[in-house]
This record gives structure tokens, C-alpha cells and sequence, in this order.
């Protein structure tokens, strides 16, 4: 059951994006050359959404997972591709850890959409948990030397700013880095589900006070971060797998062959039915794993990388069988349905991929 | 609010005082929803003694007036101390119905012979012929004087052997739509004309029994709520058969048990089959399931405690608990592998004391494994359930 902030969050998203984010003006924005809609980002803002997750004292609103898994099933519901979440969760739990010294006024301009700042970790040769980069930080007299390379930065084609890791001697930590930084080059792309990615190559020179943290702050900040990602990933596939089940009860029971309506025939019902059972289970979980999280209780980890594991499954299970259901007209650009398909496999490796967390999971289960 | 750690401890004090070793064994041994018979009539009465027989009926009759929470924990504690499971047909289903529907003099008269276990109830639904149509049934019952003249057979009638009466779903009037002519009647098992065959099931055991009635003569006072209103007494009875029960419970017994076992079995190089990445890798989603599961249950639980009522997410749970208990039933069988084979009967009875032809933890993997098949049949197939959430759910 939902709180009355959670209630009154999940109205205000659900009435903005029904009444401006309808599937064919978001098509027009994935089919332009912008990687996200300049209007939508700043309407966002303003509806407070990108201040939800920081403090009062940092110019937010305070609220922990369970209120941004709120907005984040509504994402996955109208496929939003502006990186709201991967900015003001990630990045920001990457910049608001304790023992993190970032200026106060980055955290006021990421909550006001002025800046976006997006992770860019990944490497063409390790997995996303791995934390022994390749990407090198080296003193300098007024800084630091950053060089290296990063792949598949998701939101990267619109992010203003970068959080890169690299390692420090043996340790790692990440910097943060304007996206015009001289000897910064972004090769940004869309991506299938419709936003943006990019592969940055870098050779810079960057201040001290650019060093956000290292060693084992910056391994527990990363930790943490990831653990939001996964609980985003969740509510988001949730959200999709949601309004998938919805469009093809929809649609079964419009459409008719052999004289009747598909809904009427037993098989389908059946298979409908097992969508709506892994979306219910997906939907008890979520809300629990983000609870455990803002609760910090002993079972949070176990409960965050269960709930990355069973919305994976469950996402990838309900949209394929919902393309499956619909029939051809669901392979098309021109219908929803295949793109929930497609937001959903792209959010199975998105910083915690299905993989990792389940065997994460088993790591963390034996140790308890 | 009620203090539910220091009603934990009590309950827990409780168990370890009164569950002796051989009601324990009888528990370790269950490899169905039904414990070792003697057993459970000897905890069945222990319980009653303690007034905690049938914590789901209101004090008034002869409950315990717990919570939803109390009664959970109460489960779960019994479930974890390896209690015997006691015969529930009555307790979870007749007694419920009497409550609504039943006469003054019925209510007296059967309610405390549930709770003593004076009478043992079998439930006279299904027959050969009507299964998930259940309201195809054609057994009859023809008004002659004060009685009723009982003629046809009733199937999976669990414990029947066991049992001195039997609740029945039977045909009235054969006129109407078949679900306006059903009656609920109570019979008693001594009745001259009643015949009760065994039915072995696939692990050899007898649970289940077929009822014949040869003109058996019922008195009229015996239908429960009027006669051809039996469809909504028992639809009002399937909701405590599917809403009475916690999978979680049994899950998270399981899945301890299948650690253990699956830590017992070791290969040669030292390494336990929980330490074989392929097993702990199909274990662990199961894992996931079950806490999935779990949070489902809590939700209900939730929507129950407000006053609310969680509709067909009963359903839900009844298809995702019943199916997960069998993956369960399988990965205790991959598990524990060849050692899973040895027919022995013997070895699951709890006051035998001999050699065992397979490891003790292995012994009940497979009569599990075959005895839950009948999860998802019993109390609404799980296709049943699918109809149920196409509908009421997706309005299809």
C-alpha cells in the first residue's frame, strides 16, 4: 500500500506523462537527431522529480527509493528516455556518500535539471561490478592526469557531465568531468530502446577538487549506487511489463479471428494470466527491496539483487509473450509493445546486469 | 498491541515442552499434507488440551482469538519445530461453514467434537465424474419421509479411512441448473450402505478413498443451510481452502530442508552439491522465488489485517506457491539423486527404528517429489486458478 506522498507522486507522473508524453510525440523525439526532449527534462525538474532522492539540507525533497520507485515504474510505463534516474540516483548516490567532498552546487544544479551528470564505468573488456579499470589516474602538480577509455555510456548522448572511474595507484575512485573537458571526445549514439548511449576516449587534466573519491569510500559510494541502479532497473521494468500485460488484454479482446475474440480462448487466458501472476510477484518485491533499502535492514542486499534477478526474468517473460500475443503488428516500430520489449532488455545489463546480481545473490546468501 | 516476539516465545515454549521426539519424527517424516495418522490425532489432542486446535475460529466456538499475525506465527513456529500436520478438513472448512450456516443444534453438537477429535471428517466433493466441474455432481439424495436416500460415490475423499463422518455435496433436485440443485449434507460413515475403498496412490501409500452409498438413509436435520443452496455453501468453504494457507511457510521449510540435504550429499572431491555452481545456480532462483513469494504473502496479509480483501490474489498465490513447492520437490530429488530411489515404506514410519537402505536425509525426497503433484490439483486446479485471475483480474 502506498503512503500519501508516494500516492500523490504516483498521480502527478502518471497525469503528466498520459497527458504529454503519448507514444507518437515520443517517437518523434527518438526519431530526431536529440537524444532527449529539452522540454520534457525541464517540466521534469520542475515537477521536483530530479530533487526527490537528495536531502533537505542539499535542496531536495528527501525522499528515499520507495517514493523515486514510484515515478521510476511510471517511466517504464511511458518508456521515457530522458536519464532522470540514471543522473539523480546513480550519479547522485555516487556524489552524496558520506566521506564524498562534492561542491554543494552541483548537487542544487542536478536537482534543478541544470546539469546531468551521467556514470561512465564500463570497459570494452570487464564486467559492470568490475572495479580494477583500465582507466588510469595519475598525480600531476595541480591535479590529476585521467586517461582511458569508456563504453556504453547509457544517457552519455545528453549527460553535460561524466563521473569516470578509473584507478588511483591500486585503488579506485572516480572523478567528475564537464563533457566540453579539452581532450574529451564523445562518440554518442541512440540506442535501441530509444535513448541514448556514448564511448568517451579521454586524455585530461583535471584539479584535485575534480576528485570526487577514492579508495574505500569510492568503492562503498559505487556499491551503493548500484544497488539504486538495480532498484531503478526494477521499478522501471515493472512499469513496462505492467503496461505490456494491459495493452495485450487490450488488444486480445479486441481483436477477433475465427469469429471471436482472441481473449475468449482458453490458452490465452491462461498465458495472460501467468503475466499478470510475475507481474504482481515483480511488484511485492520491488516494494520490499526498496523498503529494506531506505530502511538499511540486514536483509537490504539480498532482497535489492533478488528483486533485480525476478523483474529481469519477469520482464523479459511478459513482453516477450506480450509481442507473442499481439502477433505481427507488435513486431513493428509504429506499435508500443515491441519497444516495452526493447526497454526491458536494455535495463537486464544497465550497471547491475541479471547475471552478476544472481550470482551476487548467492554470495550474499551463503555468507548470511 | 500486542507484544508478538514474548507470543513467539510462549508458543515456542510450548513446543519444545510438549512435542515429544516421536510427534517430532512424525513431522520430519510428513511427505504429504498429511502426517503419520497416529501421530497426529495424539498432537491434535495435545493442542486441543491447550485450547489451540483451531486458531482460525472465533473464541466464542472454541478458538483462540489470535490475530492474523499470532496465527502466522503459530503456523510457522509449528512448521519449524517439525510438528505433525493434524487432520484440517474439518477445522479449516466444516467448521467455518456450521459457523455461517449451520443450526443452533449443529453448531452444539459438531463443533466440539471437532475440537476433540471426537469426530474425524472427511470432505464428500469430487467424484469420478466431477471433478473441476464440480457442479456436475450426480450423487442424489431423495427426500423420503425425514430422510433423505443417499445413492451414488464420492472420490479423493482424503482419510476417509480414518474418518467417522463425511461432509457431502450432493444432488437434490435434478431439474434445475446444476448448480441450484445441490444440497450440503452431513453423513455419518457407519451408516448401513456406505462401502469405503482404498485408493493407493503413487507412493504406495493409502491417503486417498473412494465412498460408495447404496441407499444410505440421512436424516433430514443433517443439510447444512437449505436444501439446493449447497453451491454457495460450498463456494463460501473453497475461500477457506484457497485464503487459509501461508506457502511461505512451507516454502521456507523446504528450502531449508534441500540446504541441508543438498550440504549432506558430498562428491568425491569434498565438495557438496550446494558447492556445485549448476545446482546453486537453479537453487538460487528458486530462492528468488520464493521471496517473491513471500512479500505477496505479506501483502495479502496486509490487505487483510485493513479490513480488505485481496480477491483473486488468493489465486495468484495458490498457482505460485503450489508450483514453487514442486520445484522445490525437484531439486530435492536432483539433489539428493539415486539416494532418492530406494522404495522402503518402513523408513518413513515414525516408530520404526531400523536399517534404512538410503541416508536419512534422503528419505522423503521422492514420495515429496511424487505426493506433490496433487498440490496443484487439490482446492481448485491450477488451471482453475488461471481461469479465476483471466477473470475476475483481467476481466477477459
Amino acid at each position: 500500500m502506498m503512503t500519501e506522498d508516494q500516492q500523490m507522486l504516483h498521480d502527478a507522473a502518471e497525469r503528466y506523462l498520459r497527458d504529454n508524453y503519448d507514444f507518437n510525440s515520443r517517437r518523434e523525439v527518438v526519431s530526431s537527431s536529440e537524444f532527449m526532449s529539452e522540454p520534457h527534462w525541464t517540466a521534469m525538474a520542475s515537477m521536483g522529480w530530479m530533487a526527490m532522492p537528495f536531502t533537505e539540507e542539499q535542496g531536495g525533497l528527501g525522499f528515499g527509493m520507495q517514493e523515486c520507485a514510484v515515478v521510476a515504474e511510471q517511466f517504464g510505463r511511458f518508456l521515457v528516455i530522458e536519464p532522470v534516474f540514471d543522473s539523480v540516483v546513480v550519479a547522485g548516490a555516487l556524489l552524496t556518500h558520506e566521506g564524498v567532498n562534492t561542491p554543494d552546487a552541483v548537487i542544487e544544479k542536478m536537482a534543478t535539471g541544470e546539469i546531468h551528470i551521467i556514470l561512465a564505468h564500463a570497459e570494452a573488456d570487464a564486467a559492470p561490478s568490475v572495479t580494477n579499470t583500465r582507466a588510469l589516474l595519475q598525480p600531476t602538480e595541480s591535479g590529476y592526469r585521467l586517461t582511458g577509455e569508456k563504453v556504453f555510456v547509457a544517457g552519455g548522448g545528453s549527460a553535460t557531465h561524466f563521473i569516470i572511474t578509473a584507478c588511483l595507484g591500486e585503488a579506485f575512485a572516480y572523478a567528475l568531468v564537464e563533457r566540453d573537458a579539452r581532450g574529451l571526445t564523445v562518440e554518442a549514439y541512440k540506442t535501441y530502446d530509444g535513448r541514448s548511449g556514448a564511448n568517451i576516449c579521454f586524455d585530461i587534466h583535471i584539479q584535485a577538487s575534480a576528485l570526487m573519491a577514492s579508495g574505500e569510500v569510492a568503492i562503498n559510494a559505487f556499491s551503493r549506487a548500484r544497488a539504486r541502479a538495480a532498484l531503478i532497473a526494477s521499478a522501471e521494468a515493472l512499469g513496462a511489463m505492467d503496461a505490456a500485460l494491459g495493452a495485450t488484454v487490450d488488444y486480445t479482446k479486441q481483436r477477433v479471428q475465427f469469429g471471436q475474440p482472441l481473449a475468449s480462448f482458453q490458452a490465452l487466458q491462461h498465458r495472460m494470466a501467468n503475466m499478470l501472476i510475475e507481474v504482481e510477484l515483480c511488484r511485492s518485491l520491488v516494494a520490499a527491496a526498496c523498503r529494506a533499502h531506505d530502511n538499511s535492514a540486514t536483509d537490504e542486499w539480498a532482497l535489492i539483487l533478488a528483486c533485480k534477478v525476478k523483474t529481469a526474468n519477469a520482464a523479459r517473460h511478459v513482453t516477450q509473450e506480450a509481442i507473442q500475443l499481439h502477433g505481427g503488428i507488435a513486431t513493428t516500430d509504429e506499435y508500443i509493445v515491441g519497444h516495452y520489449f526493447k526497454r526491458v532488455a536494455a535495463l537486464d545489463s544497465w550497471i547491475v546486469s541479471r547475471d552478476e546480481a544472481l550470482e551476487t545473490f548467492i554470495a550474499v546468501v551463503d555468507a548470511a | 498491541m500486542t507484544d508478538y516476539k514474548l507470543f513467539r516465545q510462549g508458543v515456542r515454549d510450548f513446543l519444545a515442552l510438549e512435542l515429544s521426539p516421536e510427534l517430532v519424527r512424525a513431522g520430519e517424516l510428513t511427505t504429504s499434507v498429511f502426517s503419520d495418522f497416529e501421530a497426529a490425532l495424539k498432537w491434535h489432542k495435545i493442542l486441543h488440551n491447550k485450547g489451540w486446535v483451531a486458531p482460525e475460529w472465533p473464541k466464542e466456538y472454541g478458538g483462540t482469538g489470535w490475530d492474523i499475525n499470532q496465527r502466522y506465527i503459530f503456523q510457522e513456529e509449528c512448521k519449524l519445530a517439525n510438528a505433525p500436520s493434524i487432520v484440517m478438513m474439518a477445522i479449516q472448512m466444516l467448521g467455518p461453514m456450521l459457523m455461517h450456516y449451520g443450526t443452533d443444534e449443529q453448531k452444539s453438537f459438531y463443533l466440539p467434537r471437532i475440537l476433540s477429535a471426537e469426530d474425524i471428517w472427511c470432505q464428500g466433493y469430487s467424484e469420478p465424474g466431477a471433478g473441476s466441474d464440480l457442479a456436475s455432481l450426480k450423487t442424489s439424495a431423495v427426500r423420503d419421509g425425514d430422510d433423505y436416500v443417499v445413492n451414488g460415490t464420492k472420490i479423493w475423499t482424503s482419510m476417509a479411512r480414518h474418518s467417522n463422518r463425511i461432509f457431502c455435496l450432493v444432488r437434490t433436485n435434478k431439474e434445475v441448473k446444476p448448480q441450484a440443485g445441490i444440497s450440503f449434507l452431513l453423513i455419518d460413515l457407519n451408516s448401513p450402505g456406505i462401502t469405503v475403498t482404498d485408493i493407493v496412490s503413487l507412493d504406495g501409500q493409502i491417503e486417498q478413498c473412494q465412498v460408495f452409498f447404496q441407499d444410505v438413509r440421512v436424516p433430514v436435520a443433517n443439510v447444512v443451510g437449505n436444501e439446493n443452496e449447497g453451491w454457495s455453501v460450498a463456494k463460501y468453504l473453497l475461500e477457506f481452502e484457497r485464503g487459509g494457507h501461508n506457502f511461505t511457510i512451507d516454502i521456507k521449510k523446504q528450502l531449508a530442508k534441500l540446504r541441508c540435504q543438498a550440504q549432506s550429499v558430498k562428491a568425491r572431491n569434498g565438495k557438496s552439491k550446494l558447492q556445485d555452481p549448476v545446482f546453486r545456480h537453479r537453487l538460487a532462483e528458486a530462492e528468488i522465488e520464493a521471496m517473491a513469494l513471500e512479500q505477496t504473502e505479506l501483502r495479502i496479509k496486509g490487505t487483510l489485517s485493513s479490513g480488505g480483501n485481496p480477491g483473486a490474489l488468493s489465486s495468484l498465490v495458490k498457482c505460485a506457491g503450489t508450483e514453487l513447492g514442486q520445484r522445490f520437490n525437484a531439486l530435492s530429488v536432483d539433489a539428493v539423486g539415486q539416494a532418492a530411489t530406494p522404495y522402503h515404506p518402513d523408513s518413513l514410519n515414525p516408530r520404526y527404528a531400523g536399517k534404512t537402505p538410503a541416508p536419512g536425509y534422503a528419505l522423503t525426497a521422492m514420495a515429496e517429489y511424487i505426493n506433490n503433484r496433487a498440490a496443484t490439483i487439490y482446492g481448485g486446479t491450477a488451471e482453475i486458478q488461471r481461469a479465476i485471475i483471466a477473470k475476475q483480474i483481467l476481466k477477459l
